[in-house]
């Protein structure tokens, strides 16, 4: 199964993989030039790739996509193989929340796997809530995809949001396989 | 004391306007802003900056993990024509677009002294 965390720059993508994945994770950092350096020294340039024994028949395949939309053909790439992706948002940089909703539209339009919304870095000062977060990616109505709190860093949380975003697939492939039922 | 960017450029244009089947020549950053660039009409130099950071890198990946030691260069070779990816110094990747017509050898040894010259500049 392949899963993708995607998001705006620095909102904890390859952290996020690099704390579950159980092999040494493929990453892509380059030093960074632009207005990136401002959070942080290097950046993803391809991809990240995680691998995860999730149980015995069951690989879990983690890429994670460049944050800047020059990479957007990466995006392109992987999206398109996705079982189920996870958007990473940095809960304290409202002025990224537009950034985060044009990566969200760019997935959308190229893939009908199902989202999870990650909220990142809320222990940082002045976090938005989630309600609000919500409606600045364009969620006006309760019809949203489910939104869960992760610390990148902490590989219980990150393993929750993994468990989050697989039960929330299965959910969505009940749906699309029985719909005749009803 | 800064880079010259005009007279990157003027190599750039210098190369690809003499050596005969190269199209187009794109010198980025390793995380893929352009630099300088002569691109064929119609290429968005944003995008192939980006595409040619990323291919090296993982090239770069490639050669690493798979014990192939460090990389001279990428070769793309399509049924219409070459994109040879090269490593510039530490801060530049130089991308080199040729038609199928090219001579490998000439393009290899062109590439080479392109680059010589563009360190002199980067460094």
């Amino acid at each position: 199964m392949r899963l993708v965390v995607t998001g705006p720059v620095s909102a904890g993508k390859s952290t996020f993989i690099r704390s579950i994945s159980e092999i040494e994770v493929v990453d892509t950092d380059r030093r960074a030039t632009d207005e990136t350096t401002l959070l942080k020294h290097k950046t993803t340039v391809a991809f990240d790739f995680g691998r995860l024994q999730f149980s015995p028949n069951m690989a879990l395949h983690l890429y994670g996509t460049p944050g800047q939309s020059r990479f957007d053909f990466m995006w392109d790439i992987l999206i398109r193989q996705a079982h189920a992706y996870i958007l990473l948002v940095a809960a304290h940089r409202p002025q990224e929340f537009r950034y985060a909703r044009r990566v969200l539209s760019f997935m959308r339009q190229r893939s009908p796997a199902p989202v999870l919304i990650g909220l990142t870095h809320t222990d940082q000062p002045d976090p938005w809530d989630a309600e609000n977060i919500l409606i600045a990616l364009g969620y006006l109505n309760d019809n949203h995809p489910p939104v869960i709190t992760v610390n990148p860093t902490q590989p219980e949380s990150v393993a929750q949001s993994v468990m989050a975003l697989i039960q929330h697939y299965c959910e969505t492939q009940a749906g699309v396989t029985q719909p005749s039922l009803r | 004391m800064s880079i010259n960017v005009e007279k990157l450029s003027a190599i750039l244009q210098n190369f690809v306007s003499g050596t005969s089947d190269v199209e187009g020549a794109a010198l980025v950053t390793p995380d893929g802003l352009p630099l300088a660039n002569t691109l064929p009409v119609g290429m968005d130099e944003e995008r192939v900056s980006a595409m040619s950071a990323a291919m090296l890198s993982l090239g770069e990946r490639i050669g690493s993990e798979l014990a192939r030691g460090s990389i001279d260069r990428i070769y793309v070779e399509g049924d219409s024509g070459y994109g040879v990816l090269t490593s510039c110094a530490e801060d530049a990747v130089l991308l080199v677009l040729a038609s199928k017509a090219v001579k490998q050898g000439i393009l290899m040894l062109e590439i080479k002294r392109v680059i010589s010259e563009l360190k002199l500049i980067l460094i």
